[in-house]
C-alpha cells in the first residue's frame, strides 16, 4: 500500500497507535503563571524525583547557557504559563487527567512578568546574577557612515510567534527493560533525541534506543528533546512499565516551542536611482523565559540574512535574542529565514514606492551581478540573471497590470551542515533504506525509490525506505533546514556508489541482479561543511472583498531547485510551504496579554490554514543542478519565506496600507481609504 | 482532553428522559449531538456527572409540512435540515444559516435543538429563529407549553428551559408569497466562531416591505432581535437610503464587546455592511417568488 494511503485511511502506526501491557499515561500539572515563584508543591512526581535539566539537541541548538538551561520540572521558579511543574500517572489517560487536576498542590507567588521583548531590553533581569535580559548579543557587519543619503527608510517589523501546530502533537512512549531505554517518538531525527537523553539523564549511548513511529507533521517542533520526554523516561525506568505521553492542542499550544516571535527595526539608505548604499538594524527575537530554544541562535541567524539576493555593501545589524516569560521560541519552518526575507523585503518595496519606482525595476538594480558575499556574511550567487529569468517566466509585468500583485525573492539557506547518514541494507531480493534525517510528512521514500532506480538500475518497488531507529544506523543529524534531498540525497547516492563498487570488485561488473541476490550493508556519512545558497522568487495575487477580507488568489512559485529527484515530493512541499506563509500572513499568530496569559489557547483563536482558504498554485522550476553527489538544491522552507513578502505586498497594493506585521489584523484591513 | 467520568445515559422516550433529568437534578444535563457540550466537557471547563444522551429517542427527529408551519423535531441534525428541499424551497435562510454552521462534520452530528437551546450567543440558528417568528415546544414534568422565540433567550447559556425541560419540537411559521430572507455570517475562517451574523426575513407587497423579521448572532449575550429595524422597515420601499438605515438600526441593537475577534468598533462596522448585505439578497428572494 502506498504510504500516503496507508497515513490517511488509518492504517498508520502513530506514537498513540502504541499500546503495551501495563503502560502508564502520564499528564502534567503546568504553571498558570507567565512568572511566579514557587513556595511548595505537594504531591505527584517533581523536581524531587527529576532534578534534572534540559539540554540543547538537534536544529538550532546552543550550549553555554547551563545555568538558564529548562529545568525538566520546575523547581522554585516558573517563567511561562504552561510550564511542566508536577507530573502525575495512571492507567487510563482519563484517570491522569483527573489526578492532574485534583492530586497535586502548588502555592505560587506571582511576579511581575516580562512579556514584550523590546520592553525586556530595559526590563530589570529576570534572573539573579544577569545583568541584563540579553541571552545573545552580536554585531554583524561593520559600523558606517552615510553623510547625506538621498534617501533615508526607518521602519519596525513584526512576525509575532506562530505555533508549529502538526496535525499530531507531540507524543512519545517509553519502556525500560532494566538495561535498556526504548523511546518510541514523533520525530525529526532520532539521533538528537538520542543525543538528548543521554546528556540529561547522564546514560551510555549503548543503553539507549530511539525509534520514530509514524510522524504526523513537525515542521521544526520535532527536532527536539522536551521535559515531557525526559519524565516519561524517568517514570518508564522507575516502575519497569511502558509509559505513554500524548500532547493535547491545548499543551501545545501553550507549552511546545512555537516560531517566529521576532522584531525587526531597519535603516536603509538609498541614492535616488534606487541603489541601496547601506542598512543598518536591530533583529530582536522573543526567546522565551529559558536558554535551549533556538532563540540564542536565530538572531544572528537572522542579522545574517538581511542582505538578502542584494549587493549591499555597508550592513550593521545588532542581533539580540531576549529572555521573555513565555516558553521558549523554537525552529518553525522557515526558522529565521522567513524573518530575514520580511525585513529586507519589505524595506525594498518601502524604497520603490518612496521613488515611485517598480519593485522589480528597484530589485534589479540592486542584484549580484557576480558570487558575492556580503558584509553580513551572506553567500549570494549572482542573483540578476535569476530574477531577469524569474520576472519573465512568471509573467511579472501581465500580473501588476491586471493589479493586486505582489512580489518578493530570497535567498534560502539550506542547513547543510555538518552533512548527512545513509544506510543501505540489501537482503533477501529487498533494499532497505535508513537516512539520518527523519521524514515527518515530506514522503522522503519517494525520492530514495528514485534516487536508487538511477543509481543501481533497481525496480522501485524492491526499495523500502525505513523510519528513524538509532539501533538500525549508527548516526545522524535531522530532517529540517531544506537539506534532506540535499544531503540525505547525496548520502544515499554516496552509499550507492559504494555498493555499485563493491558490487564491481567482487563480480568485475555491476548488475542489479548480482546486486540482489546478495546481502550487502552499505553505510555513508556524507560531510560537508560550507553553506549552498540557492534562489527563489514567489508572486502573488488578491483581492480584498467588501469587508476588508483578502482572498488570496494565485500563488507563482519560481524556485531554483537543482535536479528534481521525484517530483511528487516537490509539489507538496510547495503546497504546504505556501499554505504556511499564507498562513503565517493572514491567519496564525499566538497572542499574549500583559500578564503573559496567552490569549490564543485554542486552535480556533491560534488559526489554521484549512483547505477553502488555499489559492491556486502555479510552480515553475529554474533548473541549475548543484555540484552535490545528489544534484538537488534546498526546497522544504522556500515557500514560507517568499509567500509571506509576496503576499505582504499584494496587499499592499490591493488595500493603499503599509504592511508591517504578521499576522496582519483584519482590523487593519478594513480601515483601508476605500471603505472610508 | 479526556473528560472528568461521568454517567451515560440513552433513554428511548421523551418522559423518561425528563424523570432522568428530574432525579438527578442538577448534576444531569441532556446530551443531544454533543457537538458543544463534548468540547467543554473534553477541556475540562466544565463537569456534568449524569448525561442524558437523547440519541436514542427516535420520535423527535423528523422535518413536516404542517398547515401553518414547518414542524422540526429537536433531534433533527444539522446536516439533515440543511438539504431538506422543503427548506431549501421555503426557508433559504435556514438553508444559508445551515450551510454555514461551523464545518460538515460537526452538522452531520449536531442537532437543530441542540443548537438552539445551548443558549451561546455565537450559534447561528437562534437568531434565523427569531428573525423567522419560531415557536419552541417544551415539555416537561407537568406537560407540554410553547414559548415564543422572542422569549426563550434570557442570557448567556441561559434560556426559558427550566430545569427538568426539553425542548422537542421548533415550529417555524410559513410566511406568505413574495417573502424571502438571508442569513450572512462573517467569521475568520471555518474554524472560528462568527465575528458577527445577521438574519433577515421580509415579506414584500409591491416593493413595499410588509414584514420585517431581523435578528443578529455573536453581538450579545444572547442573539438579538433586532425589533426597531424591523419596525423601521414596516411599510418602506427598500431604497437604498432605508436599507442604509436599517442596517444602522441593526448595529444600535447589538451589544458587542471588545474581544479577540475584534474591537466594538470594528465589530459593528462589520455588522452594518452584511446588515446591508442580508437586506438586499432577502429582498431579492422576495422578489423572485
Amino acid at each position: 500500500m502506498d504510504l500516503t494511503e496507508k497515513l490517511v485511511s488509518g492504517k498508520g502506526n502513530f506514537v498513540d497507535d502504541i499500546n503495551m501491557p501495563g503502560m502508564l499515561h502520564l499528564s502534567f500539572v503546568r504553571s498558570p503563571y507567565a512568572r511566579a515563584k514557587i513556595l511548595r508543591i505537594k504531591g505527584g512526581i517533581t523536581w524531587k524525583d527529576v532534578d534534572l535539566k534540559m539540554a540543547s539537541v538537534g536544529e538550532g541548538a546552543t550550549k553555554g547557557f547551563e545555568y538558564l538551561e529548562h529545568p525538566v520540572l520546575a523547581k522554585d521558579y516558573v517563567g511561562y504559563v504552561g510550564q511542566p511543574v508536577a507530573a502525575v500517572y495512571a492507567d487510563s489517560p482519563y484517570e491522569a487527567e483527573d489526578l492532574a487536576e485534583t492530586s497535586v498542590e502548588v502555592d505560587y507567588e506571582p511576579l511581575k512578568a516580562i512579556v514584550d521583548p523590546e520592553m525586556s531590553l530595559t526590563a530589570e533581569p529576570m534572573y539573579p546574577g544577569l545583568k541584563s535580559n540579553l541571552l545573545a548579543d552580536k554585531y554583524l557587519g561593520a559600523d558606517f557612515e552615510i553623510k547625506d543619503a538621498p534617501v533615508i527608510i526607518e521602519d519596525r517589523f513584526v512576525n509575532h510567534r506562530i505555533a508549529t501546530d502538526p496535525i499530531e502533537p507531540r507524543g512519545i512512549v517509553a519502556a525500560y527493560d532494566g538495561n535498556r531505554l526504548t523511546v518510541w517518538v514523533s520525530t525529526q531525527s532520532v539521533h538528537s533525541l538520542k543525543e538528548g537523553f543521554c546528556e540529561i539523564m547522564h546514560l551510555e549511548p549503548e543503553s539507549v534506543r530511539v525509534i520514530q513511529t509514524d510522524t504526523g507533521g513537525a515542521f521544526g517542533l520535532k527536532g527536539g528533546i522536551y521535559p515531557e520526554y525526559i519524565v516519561a523516561a524517568y517514570l518508564a525506568m522507575r516502575e519497569k512499565r511502558p509509559v505513554k505521553w500524548i500532547e493535547t492542542r491545548r499543551e501545545h499550544l501553550l507549552a511546545s516551542r512555537p516560531g517566529r516571535g521576532v522584531v525587526g527595526k531597519m535603516k536603509l539608505y538609498a541614492d535616488r536611482t534606487g541603489k541601496i548604499l547601506g542598512i543598518k538594524g536591530d533583529v530582536i527575537v522573543d526567546s522565551g523565559a529559558f536558554a535551549g530554544g533556538s532563540g540564542e541562535f536565530s538572531a544572528r541567524f537572522i542579522a545574517m540574512q538581511l542582505t538578502g539576493p542584494y549587493e549591499i555593501k555597508n550592513a550593521y545589524i545588532h542581533a539580540m535574542s531576549v529572555l521573555t516569560n513565555k516558553v521558549p521560541q523554537g525552529p518553525y519552518r522557515g526558522a529565521g529565514r522567513p524573518e530575514a526575507a520580511f525585513f529586507i523585503e519589505r524595506m525594498v518595496d518601502r524604497l520603490a514606492d518612496e521613488l515611485e519606482m517598480d519593485p522589480v525595476e528597484i530589485r534589479l538594480k540592486n542584484a549580484t551581478t557576480a558570487p558575492y558575499v556580503s558584509p553580513t556574511g551572506l553567500t549570494v550567487e549572482a542573483s540578476k540573471p535569476f530574477l531577469e529569468s524569474a520576472v519573465k517566466a512568471m509573467g511579472y509585468h501581465d500580473h501588476v497590470r491586471k493589479g493586486n500583485t505582489g512580489f518578493g525573492w530570497f535567498v534560502l539557506v539550506p542547513a547543510t551542515m555538518p552533512g548527512e547518514t545513509a544506510r543501505i541494507l540489501v537482503d533477501g531480493g529487498t533494499v532497505k533504506v535508513w537516512l539520518g534525517g527523519n521524514a515527518h510528512g515530506q514522503r522522503h521514500d519517494l525520492f530514495v525509490r528514485s534516487i536508487l532506480s538511477d543509481e543501481l538500475g533497481i525496480d522501485p518497488s524492491v526499495v523500502e525506505w525505513q523510519k528513524g531507529d538509532t539501533d538500525q544506523l549508527e548516526d545522524g543529524v535531522g530532517a529540517w533546514g531544506s537539506r534532506s534531498a540535499m544531503m540525505g540525497g547525496s548520502a544515499l547516492v554516496e552509499a550507492a556508489r559504494k555498493l555499485r563498487k563493491e558490487v564491481e570488485n567482487k563480480y568485475g561488473k555491476y548488475s542489479p541482479q548480482k546486486l540482489l541476490e546478495g546481502k550487502w550493508d552499505s553505510y555513508e556519512f556524507f560531510h560537508y561543511d560550507k553553506p549552498y545558497n540557492n534562489l527563489g522568487a514567489n508572486l502573488i495575487t488578491v483581492h480584498q472583498d467588501d469587508l476588508g477580507v483578502i482572498h488570496v488568489r494565485e500563488c507563482i512559485s519560481y524556485y531554483d531547485l537543482g535536479k528534481v529527484l521525484n517530483m511528487d515530493n516537490v509539489i507538496g512541499q510547495n503546497a504546504g510551504g505556501c499554505a504556511e506563509g499564507i498562513g503565517q500572513t493572514l491567519y496564525e499568530g499566538l497572542m499574549f496579554d500583559e500578564n503573559g496569559q496567552m490569549m490564543t489557547s485554542s486552535i480556533a483563536d491560534a488559526g489554521v490554514v484549512t483547505a477553502d482558504l488555499v489559492p491556486r498554485y502555479k510552480l515553475l522550476l529554474h533548473k541549475s543542478e548543484s555540484s552535490l553527489p545528489s544534484r538537488a538544491k534546498g526546497l522544504g522552507e522556500a515557500p514560507t519565506i517568499g509567500t509571506p513578502v509576496a503576499l505582504a505586498r499584494a496587499i499592499e497594493v490591493a488595500t493603499g496600507l503599509r504592511i508591517r506585521e504578521t499576522p496582519i489584523n483584519p482590523e487593519y484591513l478594513l480601515s483601508a481609504k476605500k471603505f472610508h | 482532553m479526556m473528560p472528568p467520568a461521568f454517567e451515560y445515559m440513552a433513554p428511548t422516550d421523551v418522559d423518561e428522559a425528563i424523570d432522568l433529568l428530574n432525579r438527578y437534578g442538577d448534576d444531569a444535563k441532556i446530551l443531544a449531538g454533543g457537538q458543544s457540550l463534548l468540547p467543554l466537557l473534553k477541556s475540562r471547563i466544565t463537569s456534568i456527572p449524569y448525561l442524558i444522551s437523547l440519541s436514542e429517542v427516535k420520535d423527535i427527529s423528523y422535518i413536516t409540512d404542517g398547515k401553518n408551519s414547518l414542524k422540526i423535531g429537536a433531534m433533527t441534525l444539522d446536516a439533515d435540515l440543511e438539504y431538506s428541499p422543503t427548506v431549501r424551497k421555503n426557508f433559504p435562510i435556514l438553508s444559508d444559516a445551515l450551510g454555514q454552521l461551523a464545518d460538515p462534520l460537526v452538522r452531520n452530528m449536531g442537532t437543530v435543538g441542540g443548537n438552539l437551546s445551548h443558549g451561546d450567543p455565537s450559534n447561528d440558528l437562534p437568531s434565523v429563529m427569531l428573525a423567522l417568528d419560531a415557536t419552541f415546544k417544551i415539555r416537561g414534568k407537568s406537560g407540554e407549553r410553547e414559548v415564543h422565540s422572542r422569549d426563550f433567550y434570557m442570557d448567556t447559556f441561559v434560556t426559558a428551559l427550566e430545569h427538568g425541560e426539553i425542548l422537542t419540537e421548533i415550529s417555524v411559521p410559513y410566511w406568505p408569497a413574495a417573502s424571502g430572507g438571508a442569513y450572512v455570517k462573517f467569521r475568520k475562517g471555518t474554524w472560528n466562531f462568527s465575528v458577527a451574523g445577521v438574519a433577515v426575513q421580509l415579506q414584500l407587497d409591491n416593493e413595499i416591505v410588509k414584514k420585517a423579521g431581523i435578528a443578529i448572532t455573536s453581538m450579545g449575550p444572547t442573539a438579538l432581535k433586532a425589533s426597531e429595524a424591523e419596525n423601521y422597515l414596516k411599510g418602506k420601499k427598500l431604497t437604498a437610503e432605508n436599507v442604509r438605515h436599517a442596517a444602522e438600526l441593526v448595529v444600535a441593537a447589538s451589544q458587542p464587546s471588545s474581544d479577540s475577534y475584534g474591537s466594538v468598533e470594528y465589530k459593528k462596522e462589520i455588522l452594518r455592511r452584511i446588515s446591508v448585505q442580508a437586506i438586499k439578497k432577502a429582498q431579492t428572494r422576495a422578489e423572485v417568488k
